[in-house]
């Protein structure tokens, strides 16, 4: 069962998968073949996996050779670390529109162990501005699986930004088909549109929760790509609801919150707040810790709704 | 046709004509790359007009992309590219860019243009070519600056550990980069020791003589492991008032008159 996986072992898992039904599908680690669990592709299929060594510039720059020359090549480190090679994949990658996808893995607070240097909190809005470039954040192991699998599909390059353990299963059963670019709806509600991308879900399901006690009906609408954006989805909320509030485990400038505003500014801008994380993150023994520590829980989710609902009155 | 280093002179009369209509181009890093183009190009080791799919061509990745006119005007010699389109080079119409981009003719495989990143990119290529048991081989010309980027190094790691032998890298070693002297700007140290003990097969040769770069090019070929021709060249060869000299940029009316003087029968 999927769901008893963790984020990065669905990764690999989809992988491995993904390698039985393509052989066009290579794998790169950049010594992370291991924490990344790229290394169950590399049991499955060793001659298609390449291990850059600590070396995520050349892994960027040669899996773009390897798509020249007609592989469809995963590329898979640290999230924190992919940054390092985020000039090669504009110019290598993205302006060619190679169909290399990037994983990154220990997003977020998901790494809370290693601190600051490797919480990637930035990596959404740094992929989010190429051109070409899908991204997605699935959230929970259920929809890293699909989202990965689905990746195969997409033209051009893919960016994926996976958690290390922590998730909470949510949308094993909450849809049938997973689709690049799509949305979900999560929990219907005509107040207020809780919208989230990754693993926020299930907090934001819980929020929603606490508002329905106080009277509130709030929807929960799910992105797992943050680009394209489902603009069909955000202009049918747009029209129904009174605020909007954006969850994410990311910095609130330039990632999934900067999208949805700049696409609500032109759908008919509401009461709108965009919750995440403003600097850095912070060593600690788990996760929650750092939920808590930054503000990112059910109960701040509902308080900030309930306020904005409040100026709408 | 005359002989390669006729056509190379051709190629070099042809790029002061660009340069007179262009000031976006690099016109002593074309001259100093030429020969070493001449040598892949003119052996019909690589082609101008090659097409993706065939499990035997070749591919050249030229990473020191702002040389780029240097094939266009041997584009335009062997008769691939209208030498009236030279003209147009640079303008906002003309396909033919200041650095290879996805839509500039002779360069299917590579954009290039930010230094060190067309290393990594053959690298990639020729295991992709290896892992589909292509025959085919990858020429990747570099510049010597470019070499002090670290992705350089870590690409070249990747062909030495997985021992690429359809690599052939051919450093155009002009010694100049932006800020002045290689050396001065960088120290390079021993490049040659550098790759050697990487376990690279080397040879050191003449930039511009193009009968030596082709017995270079045989002799890479036959090495079994990944190799370098480490190409001495002069910044604005065989250009007299650019030979030496640091100039990438010369005035329209200057250019005319040296694209005048050269006689290359």
């Amino acid at each position: 069962m999927i769901e008893e996986l963790t984020p990065r072992e669905a990764v690999g898992k989809a992988l491995a998968d993904l390698g039985d039904l393509r052989n066009d599908v290579v794998v790169l680690v950049a010594d992370t073949g291991e924490t990344t669990r790229a290394k169950f592709f590399a049991e499955r299929h060793p001659d298609r996996f390449f291990n850059m060594g600590i070396a995520e510039q050349a892994m960027a720059a040669v899996a773009a050779g390897l798509a020249s020359a007609g592989f469809m090549p995963y590329a898979l480190t640290f999230a924190a670390f992919m940054a390092r090679a985020w000039e090669i994949v504009r110019n290598s990658v993205a302006r060619l529109n190679l169909p290399v996808r990037l994983v990154g893995t220990h997003a977020g607070f998901s790494d809370a162990y290693d601190g600051p240097s490797h919480q990637a909190l930035e990596d959404v809005a740094l992929f989010r501005v190429l051109p070409n470039f899908t991204v997605m954040a699935p959230a929970d192991s259920c929809e890293t699986y699909r989202a990965v699998m689905a990746s195969a599909e997409v033209k051009g390059p893919v960016y994926i930004r996976v958690g290390r353990d922590f998730h909470v299963p949510t949308t094993c059963d909450m849809y049938k088909v997973f689709e690049v670019g799509k949305g979900y709806v999560a929990l219907d509600g005509h107040d207020v549109a809780l919208l989230t991308t990754g693993q926020m879900l299930s907090f934001a399901l819980d929020a929603a929760h606490i508002l329905k006690e106080k009277g509130i009906s709030a929807a929960v609408l799910h992105f797992p790509t943050v680009k394209p954006l489902d603009l069909a989805l955000l202009s049918r909320y747009a029209r129904a609801v009174k605020a909007f509030v954006t969850v994410e485990e990311h910095v609130v400038h330039g990632g999934f919150g900067s999208a949805v505003a700049e696409a609500l500014i032109n759908l008919g801008p509401k009461p709108m707040a965009i919750m995440g994380v403003k600097g850095f993150g912070r060593t600690a023994k788990s996760p929650a810790d750092l939920y808590q520590f930054f503000g990112l829980t059910p109960d701040n989710i509902a308080a900030r709704a309930e306020e904005l609902i409040s100026l709408t009155r | 046709m005359g002989s390669l280093s006729e056509l190379a002179c051709e190629a070099r009369r042809r790029l002061l004509i660009m340069a007179a209509y262009d000031p976006g181009i690099h016109i002593g890093s074309s001259l100093s790359v030429l020969d070493i183009l001449t040598a892949l190009y003119g052996t019909g080791r690589v082609k101008f007009n090659a097409h993706n799919g065939l499990s035997t061509r070749n591919y050249l990745v030229l990473s020191k992309g702002h040389a780029v006119h240097a094939i266009y005007a041997l584009a335009s010699v062997f008769g691939h590219l209208n030498s009236d389109e030279l003209r147009e080079t640079g303008s906002l119409g003309s396909r033919l860019q200041n650095h290879p981009e996805d839509d500039t003719p002779f360069v299917d495989v590579s954009n290039s243009g930010s230094l060190g990143l067309g290393i990594g990119m053959a690298v990639g290529l020729a295991l992709g070519l290896k892992l589909r048991g292509a025959t085919g081989r990858v020429y990747l010309v570099t510049g010597d600056g470019e070499l002090d980027e670290g992705v350089s190094w870590e690409s070249f790691a990747v062909a030495a550990s997985y021992g690429l032998s359809n690599v052939v890298t051919i450093v155009d070693q002009n010694g100049a980069q932006l800020d002045g002297p290689s050396d001065e700007v960088l120290k390079k140290g021993d490049l040659a020791g550098r790759f050697r003990a990487m376990g690279f097969f080397v040879q050191t040769v003449d930039g511009h003589d193009v009968d030596g770069l082709v017995e270079a090019l045989e002799a890479a070929e036959k090495a079994g492991t990944p190799s370098v021709i480490i190409a001495r060249t002069v910044r604005g060869k065989g250009v007299q008032g650019l030979e030496g000299s640091v100039r990438q940029r010369i005035p329209r009316d200057e250019a005319l008159e040296l694209a005048g003087k050269l006689s290359c029968r």
